[in-house]
């Protein structure tokens, strides 16, 4: 059933302009609230810079932990906002309107705390500007372009670049909205920020050649960031679980997974707050949810390949990781966790219309999606380095410290701080979009009903 | 004075129901002595292809290198017409106005289906028993993997045959009454139930559709991977590859979209049915194709890359075995014809925007297809010893002889000719189908341009 | 001779898609008028002139500068410390394309931007007429045309219902 309501455009500006000229108490309560979570991480950060890293849990042989989980986790939620707006886009489908902004947002601001992890995890991040300045020949560092630690800023940093121009680019007519709604110092900065937008013909064209363009030149980059992501532990042979042929796609797809299911919380949240009821209808939940159903099967396919294929050569080491995965406390909650919450809880719900449209039910499972995908790369990156070596006694264990939990809490906290903020300043949901919606809505009168209908340029 | 937009709408939107029925099924009755000239010509060349498998069945199972070509052949017809049913089902899902045209012609395939599963069968005398090698079995006891493949390939068949059936329910009904024909006289009567086209009917058809293409996507992904790991990886020594079964997958999916556009061509051009599929059907399959093909890249370089990388030596056995010395030539052509040439033929909007560009390109990957499916199948075939863990001693390439030759154009011409006799049974255009887009789309003026407008009902 | 630009008002499309007919008849070419509007509409929904780009040599020159430069810094830092590592040749084509193939994808996406920006012809300077009422909701027919044919123009409008004919830069609208 289609909810759709008729909404002029000046009704239009406002709704979706309300999150920046209006503030409720609960709104500054917990942006406080947040700030007050992210202030505690820099302390955290701050402790560790100071003590060294002997203050967190990690150890030999296990040297990647929580940051790295953390690291790869964020790249992963990053992936929703090329997803939802790049490939959507292509394929037309009308349900991402109110998605695309808040996805690319998403997108940025996870990459950009993506990027603090590995320099937090280096313990003393300032010495990772001697990698690269100056270049290539001080103290006889250089950087390695046949590392995939190389390779990974290259990534980040690219995608970073194009999300961000992405971003702003779908911007600028929106920017020219607050132009003409603000005076004082916001309207110099709108008028700057729009670079004189009129809303002409041209480049409302260019516009939309823009958008699909960059989706088009995005979506490559957005596969490799987190192919190159997984090439860390893929490229690795010291560690036998993790040399495995189908990490990159199964990295892909499990981000696509954890970042759509993001975006979902996210949109309901924003929803509820700025109560955008006719921007960000059911309809729109119950086709994100479908397209979680198929990315998420996708994905456990991907997941029943890893970990099949890691058995199939019955190599020592990579039995006696499973075993510890599967059969070992505390490893086998974990597992059995993020199995239960990243598929088995969520997708049956899914395949329920009446679930798929309800909120609560949705902001419930995607939650859900998302812890057990934090466990995902948990359970990858550690029982992996526990057992690495055929030796026995090499063996370890890992035991993250309040430091690490702080700092990874932290983390969360600054995103969902700088999505909010953001919603001060921006949009969350594209102005001209809603609009060209709203344009290219129709309906055909089929016997005694009206059914909803898009119009197509070609 | 300005020119006015031109929108592309299906020519059949200027037919009424009546006409597109007696036009589709003119056809069918009547495919012209061209029809029965190509079909004897096949089944002579079918029939070499019978006497070669004869005397590779007379030469006896022991030798496998002998039935590599044929199990290529067999990969190649399977992978080909099992994943076109896929096409339809996907497209199904997707809600799509332009698969209308093209979704009879990729459910037909189903029959096809009959026709691998008996190439099969002289397979499973050739497949060695698991015992001392690597398998994704491990010690699985019985007949493994021969029964659970045939059971699994089994059941594909099964429901593909079936979907094609529901599918074709409403026109088969059609066809019935068009003709005149009594109940006593139709010869397949007993196969049509009381189809009366109520509205329960088609909802019950719906998700009858529905049930069968969820559970067909699943099953075609792990028979995919039953094959590709039974008849090709786990025959090859050090071949542990987790991403292989997707590759397989995906080759499959590139070159069924490839040979729909090939049969939408051969249609268009020998057969009056060129008003059904149009300039917007070849645009959106090319689309889908050049996606398809990035993704073979993709794919194959994870798999490359992360064995380049590690240099283990099983590895590196692997590569050159498959890619680097043994079958290098061949692997140059799967390469060239799957990734390079395609790409750059899709690539480039203008001549993806035609009907020859995505045809060619089509054709191209066809050929290439088959030599992807050599260089594996042949490949695990020609290996003596399944036994070892490295493979050591690479084997020699096995170049074609006369029986190989018989038995490749012997089994695709079958394969074409079964197909061809199945349009007998069922329209090659899904009529009811193509009268539901009647419905459901029209064109109308928009101010000063006409516009297209599809319907989305929920 | 002098271009001058006037912008007339519309409340709703029809009425400013009908009026271009008016204009055209009052002597306008398609290249004097332009249509603004707060959010796009279908091409050629109110008879306008189809605008002419050339914005998809960006990406393409973008690409190969990228390409290039991601060369040039891969090989020359692998050149400049020829030390083997993991049994790698020197020049480890597969280990360099990644970079290459992030820095191709960097330089196409930052040189659409630029086209995109200047096929748009922004930043825009120039101080045409403008209202802000466009954003919400209101089509504007922007004319630009010699000085002394501008009132035939302005008479146009009005006889195609516009709602008002802006000479300057319009108000702004109050949040």
């Amino acid at each position: 059933m289609q909810e759709r309501v008729r909404i002029s455009d000046s009704q239009v500006n406002t709704d979706l302009t309300s999150s920046i000229f209006e503030s409720s108490k609960l709104y500054w309560i917990l942006v406080g609230f947040l700030a007050l979570v992210v202030l505690c991480g820099f302390t955290a950060a701050g402790y560790m810079f100071n003590r060294g890293l002997g203050v967190t849990g990690l150890n030999r042989p296990v040297m990647w932990g929580f940051f790295i989980t953390n690291f790869v986790f964020w790249i992963g939620i990053s992936h929703a906002g090329v997803m939802l707006s790049a490939i959507l886009r292509l394929v037309q489908a009308e349900w991402r309107r109110p998605a695309t902004r808040a996805a690319e947002v998403l997108t940025v601001f996870s990459l950009m705390t993506a990027m603090t992890m590995p320099l937090i995890h280096a313990g003393r991040p300032w010495r990772v500007a001697y990698w690269v300045f100056p270049y290539d020949w001080a103290r006889g560092i250089y950087p390695n372009v046949r590392s995939a630690l190389v390779w990974d800023p290259s990534a980040v940093f690219t995608y970073l670049t194009s999300s961000i121009l992405f971003v702003y680019i779908a911007l600028i007519p929106d920017f020219a909205v607050l132009r003409d709604r603000t005076t004082g110092v916001p309207h110099i900065i709108y008028s700057i920020l729009s670079l004189g937008w009129r809303g002409s013909v041209r480049q409302w064209k260019l516009q939309i050649i823009a958008g699909i363009l960059l989706s088009a030149i995005i979506l490559p980059i957005f596969v490799s960031v987190h192919s190159i992501v997984s090439w860390d532990f893929g490229t690795a042979m010291s560690v036998e679980a993790w040399h495995s042929t189908v990490f990159a796609p199964y990295f892909v797809i499990g981000a696509v997974h954890s970042g759509v299911s993001a975006v979902v919380t996210v949109m309901i949240i924003l929803r509820w707050m700025f109560h955008w009821e006719n921007y960000i209808r059911r309809e729109h939940m119950d086709s994100l949810a479908k397209l979680l159903i198929v990315v998420a099967t996708a994905w456990l396919f991907f997941f029943a390949l890893e970990f099949f294929f890691g058995l199939y050569a019955l190599e020592g080491p990579e039995v006696a990781l499973r075993e510890l995965q599967v059969f070992e406390a505390p490893w086998k909650w974990y597992f059995l966790t993020f199995l239960i919450t990243s598929y088995l809880i969520p997708v049956p719900m899914w395949l329920i219309p009446s679930v798929r449209r309800n909120l609560w039910l949705m902001a419930f499972t995607t939650i859900l999606v998302n812890v057990g995908m934090w466990f995902e790369r948990f359970i990858i990156i550690v029982p992996g380095l526990m057992r690495k070596q055929a030796f026995v006694f090499t063996w370890g264990g890992y035991t993250p410290s309040i430091v690490e939990v702080t700092i990874i809490t932290a983390t969360f906290a600054m995103v969902s701080m700088l999505v909010l903020l953001f919603a001060k300043v921006v949009p969350l949901i594209p102005i001209g979009d809603a609009k060209e919606g709203m344009i290219l809505h129709d309906e055909i009168k089929i016997g005694k009903v009206m059914v909803p209908a898009v119009m197509r340029e070609e | 004075m300005h020119e006015s937009h031109h929108v592309v709408a299906p020519s059949y939107l200027d037919m009424t129901a009546q006409e597109i029925t007696n036009d589709v099924l003119e056809r069918h009755h009547s495919p012209g002595n061209q029809f029965w000239t190509v079909a004897m010509i096949l089944g002579g060349l079918f029939v070499v292809g019978l006497v070669g498998l004869f005397m590779l069945v007379s030469d006896g199972f022991d030798n496998k290198s002998n039935w590599g070509y044929y199990a290529a052949t067999f990969a190649y017809v399977f992978s080909l017409s099992q994943t076109a049913v896929l096409v339809s089902v996907a497209l199904r899902m997707a809600k799509s106005h332009w698969r209308r045209p093209l979704a009879r012609i990729s459910e037909m395939f189903a029959i096809v289906g009959v026709y691998s599963f008996a190439m099969l069968v002289p397979l499973l005398w050739v497949l060695p028993s698991i015992e001392g090698r690597r398998s994704l079995w491990f010690e699985w006891p019985g007949n493994t993997p021969h029964i659970w493949d045939t059971m699994a390939l089994g059941s594909l068949v099964i429901c593909g045959l079936a979907i094609l059936y529901f599918a074709s329910l409403p026109d088969l009904v059609t066809d019935k009454e068009v003709s005149g024909k009594s109940d006593e006289d139709v010869s397949y009567h007993p196969l049509i139930p009381h189809w009366f086209g109520t509205p329960k009917h088609w909802q019950l058809q719906k998700i009858v559709l529905g049930l069968l293409g969820g559970f067909y996507f699943l099953m075609l992904i792990i028979v995919h991977m039953l094959i590709s790991v039974d008849f090709a990886m786990a025959l090859i020594p050090g071949w542990k590859d987790a991403i292989f079964p997707a590759f397989h997958a995906i080759n499959g999916i590139q070159a069924s979209i490839a040979l729909i556009i090939v049969t939408m061509f051969i249609l268009r051009s020998t057969s009056s049915l060129g008003k059904y599929l149009e300039l917007e059907q070849f645009w959106a399959l090319s689309k889908i194709l050049l996606a398809t093909c990035l993704l073979w890249f993709y794919f194959w370089w994870s798999s490359f890359f992360t064995y380049w990388y590690g240099r283990m030596p099983a590895e590196i056995g692997v590569l050159k075995y498959i890619m680097f010395e043994t079958y290098s030539t061949v692997f140059l052509l799967a390469f060239t014809m799957c990734f390079v040439i395609p790409f750059l033929i899709l690539v480039v909007n203008v001549v993806r925007k035609t009907i020859w560009g995505p045809t060619l390109a089509a054709t191209v990957i066809l050929i290439g297809t088959f030599f992807n499916q050599v260089r594996y199948y042949v490949a695990g075939f020609s290996v003596e010893d399944h036994t070892l863990h490295v493979l050591e001693n690479l084997p020699d390439f096995t170049s074609p002889g006369p029986i190989d030759f018989m038995v490749i154009v012997g089994g695709i011409s079958g394969a074409v000719l079964t197909y061809m006799l199945g349009t007998r049974l069922f329209p090659i255009i899904s009529i009811w189908e193509i009268k539901e887009g009647l419905m459901l789309q029209r064109v109308r003026k928009f101010m000063k341009r006409d516009i297209r407008v599809l319907a989305k009902p929920e | 001779m002098a271009r001058k630009s006037i912008l007339g008002l519309f409340d709703n499309a029809d009425s400013a898609a009908d009026a271009t007919d008016v204009l055209l008849e009052a002597g306008a070419t398609q290249d004097d008028f332009d249509v603004l509007t707060g959010s796009p509409y279908p091409e050629g929904a109110f008879g306008e002139k189809d605008p002419v780009h050339h914005i998809y040599v960006f990406p393409i020159i973008g690409a190969l500068m990228g390409l290039t430069m991601a060369l040039v810094l891969t090989a020359g830092t692998q050149v400049a410390y020829p030390m083997v590592t993991g049994g790698k040749p020197i020049l480890a084509f597969p280990a360099m394309t990644i970079i290459c193939y992030e820095g191709t994808l960097l330089g196409a996406v930052l040189f659409t931007i630029i086209g995109i920006i200047f096929e748009s012809r922004l930043p825009r300077l120039r101080l045409d007429p403008y209202d802000a009422r466009i954003n919400e909701g209101y089509i504007g027919l922007l004319v630009t045309t010699e000085e002394e044919k501008l009132d035939d123009m302005e008479r146009a409008l009005i006889r195609g219902s516009a709602l008002e004919v802006v000479h300057e830069r319009g108000r702004a609208l109050r949040g």
